[in-house]
């Protein structure tokens, strides 16, 4: 065996290491991504399988408002961050706040279209598979953007008080990456309930 | 380690995270919350409780600045020392390969014996079932019968008989396997010790027919039953010696297996490989 | 000022305030609130070690059970939570917890890092897989079962419907299972998620990822792969309750539900937890092998592809668990097919830890006995799960004790065999003192010879058709000889165990002192003190190499010349 010994690369050089954070965040979306995998999966098996009535056709409305609502405020999100980033606090603890806006009219669309689908087409979650199925993919997707509200809140109330400052921006990115990422799976729970499954 | 490198590097405390109880505050709430579930929901407002306030005291204890603890430093000199200083270097010896031919046949070989093998193995098996069972289709269909659709125990007659899914299924199996094999004698026939026709032309084949007579019983004894065992070693064997003639007849070529490294991947260097260079070139 | 006296005669108390807490009470405190890795790691340590003899009584209990025909040592409904028990405690409350201690106490060790990347979330994470465990247990109290009061789950530790649905499970004991297991299952996230963030962002400079132990590397792809295979037990876990509590239809039959799906998901859970659990004992297979053979491991990079190998393919192949359900005959090809492929990386690591070991100056201290021990029985672990990977094969042996004897194999053989080589290996390091080489023989040849008396026994009483599951049988089957040469195997085991907790009391008082290299090692954890100082490294470490301590120890011929 003949080696070659090499000149050793200079170890003084820099040393770089992922932040963190959003390793951990990252970590976090990989587990949330393989439950919601897992409810999708059930979802789509499910598709056509209740027994009886009432079907997707007959009672589901295709929410578009609420989806560009909820998309939109990954936008807005971005443009807060970007704004922290250049230390603009106002804008923002604007974006911010518009984000939390656009969320929580999500938010509420859903607890609309609940309660029209409770009272108005008597679907519950023990009607039928259907409505296990529904109520859960979408149950879990909203408890996601609650989770998500509180978190936003919280900042939000933090940046009112000043003490959020241009120094948190890292952290603040981790969080807006949750918040991408409870966006992007509603794409995926818009795609199943509403078009590949109605 | 490396401390006696760089000794100045430390600082005389270090910041570690403070211990806190929050952690486990937070995480017996979330355990009583879904305890609760399986007994009152009196537990669950406790653990929900008990969350919140595991939550906020954990919260304060990273926000706005990570509470830490000086923990004062206590430079031991770790001194890092063998007492096995021997070391060797484990030199793979010249001749502790596989032995591998030096020469071989090219791969084209294989297929063009298989191929003349597979000629060969046809006029046995056609005229068995001319005098056998006054058919050509016979022993087409005992090849391909897998094919044909629907069959459950044919009769001789029905075997006799033309079927072109027979006839597409038996040439597919009969020619893929012809090249196969082919393949493999291309392959083994220079690694065979002496007479490579006498061994891969006549003995190997009747190895596997044998093998095949000793398990088809098993396998399957409805087909078993119609096989002339006496034929198939005929053909076999007239595969095996024609295949076996054509490859052997065709020009041997050097192994790269032998050869070094460097010019198996085709470097360049001078000093490398300049006796080898003339035999090199097929 | 200094020729004075204070006004009050007496001595002042000069001891700084940590060195006076040795009350009972001040230790345990420092413990429970502790956000140390090390002192977390070895709580999950011995988490693990305390469930372990827990589990193994359950099974002692099941053995003597099963030791004689028509026997009657405990009752039906006992012998059903017991293997239930068993079978879910030595997976999520022995197997899971190994994983993270080992992650824990050594990863930071090996990287040169400080701590681990988050320590509060690895805190609360020990907690909720401990607390999970507590509440697990806590049903045998507390859960009104399927036979009135006071009963654990017994449904089987992979709960299939309908068996769980309300109406042939009433009361709470398959919610204990369920909500438990989801207690410990977030537990498992943090872990996980703690452990990739650990490795990808703490590492001391130079520790590239091509220069990281092989034990690093295998716990870092673990601590990723964890994150996949946990999550979705939690979400059919979810679903079971929201058909137990809210009267949903995911597994009810009535309405269109699917059995066979809850089947799926648990065992594209299921499956990969096996891998989950074995990693770690490759990991320690990677260390103690090298060091005790005085070489280098064989094949770096190989060994690295392997082990991403082995996770991606284990993904794919869950409904081996499921060839007696009657699939298609190309979802059966399909999963026999990615089945034996797991044959090729494993197959790799096998012949790389034999190639580490050949020409090598093999020391036989008790880590590397286990580690030999493990090889062997490994292999013949894998050979037995590539025949029931075929599907014919699976058809006649499916839920006979030849598959509880294969996976046994595994877990015990592989697992087990090498968790003690690993305690053996770094007891040294957690505590200061080496463990007993003479008790550590006797542990080892008990174990071992216990071991083979009772698994290898009972592959053949599989073949001869005995059931899983079974409570008793009748004389006239011909399996009672061999299941009392099982049982008797089993207390063999049970003795090693205990000689085995006995020398690690008697070793953590009384042990010889270790020194920071008793194994001449190679890598970071051994260049600190034993035990390590809570900062773990005074100065930060430099790396050059994948061996740091060869380098300092022989600086004629460090390895990062050939870089």
């Amino acid at each position: 065996m003949s080696a070659i010994p090499l000149v050793p690369a200079s170890y003084e050089q820099e040393w770089h290491l992922p932040s963190k954070g959003r390793v951990g965040m990252y970590g976090l979306i990989i587990a949330e991504s393989a439950i919601f995998t897992i409810f999708v999966v059930a979802y789509v098996y499910y598709i056509g399988k209740s027994l009886y009535g009432p079907t997707p056709q007959q009672v589901l409305d295709v929410p578009i408002f609420n989806t560009i609502c909820l998309l939109s405020s990954s936008v807005t999100i971005w443009l807060s961050e970007r704004a922290i980033e250049r230390g603009n606090m106002r804008g923002f603890g604007l974006w911010w706040a518009v984000t939390i806006t656009l969320g929580t009219i999500f938010l509420v669309g859903t607890g609309m279209e609940w309660y029209k689908l409770i009272y108005h087409d008597g679907l519950t979650i023990r009607t039928n598979l259907f409505g296990t199925t529904f109520y859960s993919l979408v149950g879990l997707h909203a408890t996601h953007v609650v989770i998500g509200l509180i978190m936003l809140g919280l900042t939000l109330i933090f940046t009112l008080t000043g003490h959020v400052r241009q120094e948190h921006s890292e952290r603040v990115q981790v969080l807006a990456l949750y918040w991408h990422f409870v966006d992007a799976v509603w794409v995926v729970v818009f795609t199943v309930v509403y078009i590949v499954g109605r | 380690m490396s401390d006696q490198k760089n000794p100045g590097s430390h600082t005389e405390t270090i910041h570690l995270p403070a211990p806190t109880a929050w952690p486990l505050v937070l995480a017996f709430g979330a355990t009583l919350l879904f305890a609760g579930l399986v007994t009152s929901p009196w537990i669950s407002v406790l653990g929900g409780i008990l969350m919140i306030s595991g939550a906020v005291g954990w919260f304060r204890q990273v926000l706005p600045h990570e509470v830490h603890e000086d923990i004062p430093v206590v430079v031991e000199e770790v001194a890092l020392t063998t007492t096995r200083r021997q070391v060797e270097k484990i030199v793979i010896p010249e001749g502790d390969r596989a032995h591998l031919p030096l020469e071989t046949y090219p791969i084209i070989s294989g297929i063009k014996g298989g191929l003349a093998g597979g000629v060969a193995m046809i006029p046995p098996a056609l005229l068995y079932g001319l005098i056998a069972q006054h058919s050509i289709w016979y022993p087409v269909n005992l090849l391909g019968g897998a094919g044909v659709a629907n069959w459950r125990n044919p009769s001789t007659a029905d075997i006799a008989a033309f079927h072109w899914q027979g006839l597409l299924v038996a040439s597919a199996i009969h020619w893929t396997t012809c090249v196969l094999v082919g393949l493999l004698y291309g392959a083994m026939l220079p690694m065979l010790p002496r007479r490579p026709i006498l061994l891969g032309g006549v003995i190997a084949p009747v190895l596997w027919t044998g093998l095949l007579h000793s398990v088809m019983g098993i396998v399957n004894p409805v087909l078993d039953e119609h096989i002339a065992w006496g034929w198939f070693l005929v053909s076999q064997v007239a595969y095996g010696v024609t295949a076996g003639l054509v490859v052997a007849r065709q020009e041997r070529i050097r192994t790269t297996q032998s050869l070094p490294f460097a010019m198996r991947v085709g470097l360049e260097t001078p000093g490398l490989g300049h006796e080898h260079s003339d035999e090199g070139k097929h | 000022m200094a020729d004075q006296t204070l006004p009050i005669h007496g001595a002042l108390d000069l001891t700084p305030p940590r060195e006076s807490q040795h009350t009972l009470l001040d230790i345990l405190h420092d413990w429970v609130i502790t956000v140390d890795h090390k002192k977390l790691g070895l709580m999950y340590m011995m988490m693990a070690i305390f469930f372990l003899l827990v589990a193994g009584a359950e099974a002692i209990c099941i053995r003597i059970q099963l030791a004689v025909p028509n026997n009657h040592f405990i009752s039906p409904q006992t012998f059903n939570r017991l293997f239930t028990m068993h079978g879910t405690t030595m997976v999520f409350l022995v197997g899971m917890p190994l994983v993270f201690a080992w992650a824990n106490y050594i990863v930071p060790l090996q990287i040169g890092a400080r701590d681990m990347a988050f320590p509060r979330l690895n805190a609360f994470s020990f907690w909720l897989t401990f607390l999970g465990g507590i509440f697990l247990y806590y049903s045998f109290i507390g859960g009104p079962g399927l036979y009135g009061t006071g009963s654990a789950p017994d449904v089987t530790w992979w709960a299939y419907a309908p068996l769980t649905a309300k109406a042939f499970s009433p009361g709470h004991a398959t919610d204990y299972w369920a909500l438990a297991l989801i207690v410990t299952g977030f537990g498992t996230i943090g872990g996980g998620i703690n452990i990739m963030a650990t490795v990808l962002s703490m590492r001391c400079k130079g520790m590239t990822l091509m220069r990281m132990p092989l034990f690093t590397w295998l716990m870092f792809v673990n601590g990723a792969f964890v994150l996949i295979v946990i999550t979705p037990l939690t979400a059919a876990q979810v679903m079971l309750l929201i058909d137990r509590y809210l009267g949903g239809h995911f597994f009810d039959t009535q309405a269109g539900g699917s059995a066979t799906v809850w089947m799926h998901f648990f065992w594209i859970f299921g499956h990969p937890e096996v891998y989950v659990l074995v990693f770690p004992a490759f990991a320690i297979a990677s260390e103690v092998i090298q060091v005790f053979s005085r070489k280098a491991i064989f094949g770096y990079p190989a060994m690295v592809a392997a082990v991403v190998g082995i996770a991606f393919v284990s993904l794919g192949v869950w409904a081996h668990h499921m060839f007696t359900i009657g699939m298609t005959s190309a979802g059966n090809a399909f999963f026999v097919l990615s089945t034996s492929l797991v044959g090729i990386p494993t197959g790799i690591k096998i012949f790389n830890w034999l190639a580490t070991m050949w020409g090598g100056k093999i020391r036989f201290a008790t880590p590397m006995l286990f580690c030999t021990a493990f090889l062997f029985q490994f292999l013949c672990a894998g050979l037995t799960g590539i025949m029931l990977s075929v599907a014919p094969w699976d058809w006649q042996l499916h839920s006979s004790y030849f598959v509880i004897a294969h996976f046994h194999y595994v877990l015990v053989g592989a697992i087990v065999f090498n968790v003690f080589a690993g305690i053996y290996y770094w007891f040294p390091k957690a505590t200061g003192r080496m463990m007993s080489e003479t008790l550590g023989k006797w542990h080892f040849w008990l174990f071992f010879i216990g071991f083979h008396v009772t698994f290898d026994t009972m592959h053949f009483v599989g073949f001869e058709g005995m059931p899983r599951w079974i409570y008793t049988y009748p004389a006239d089957r011909g399996w009672q000889h061999l299941n009392l040469v099982v049982s008797i195997g089993g207390v063999i085991q049970a003795i090693a165990v205990l000689l085995f907790a006995y020398n690690l009391i008697w070793s953590l008082f009384k042990g010889k002192i270790a020194g920071n290299d008793p194994w001449d090692a190679w890598t970071l954890e051994w260049a600190t003190s034993s035990p390590p100082p809570i900062y773990n490294f005074a100065t930060d470490p430099v790396v050059r190499s994948r061996r740091p301590l060869w380098d300092l120890k022989h600086p004629e011929d460090p390895d990062w010349k050939y870089d």
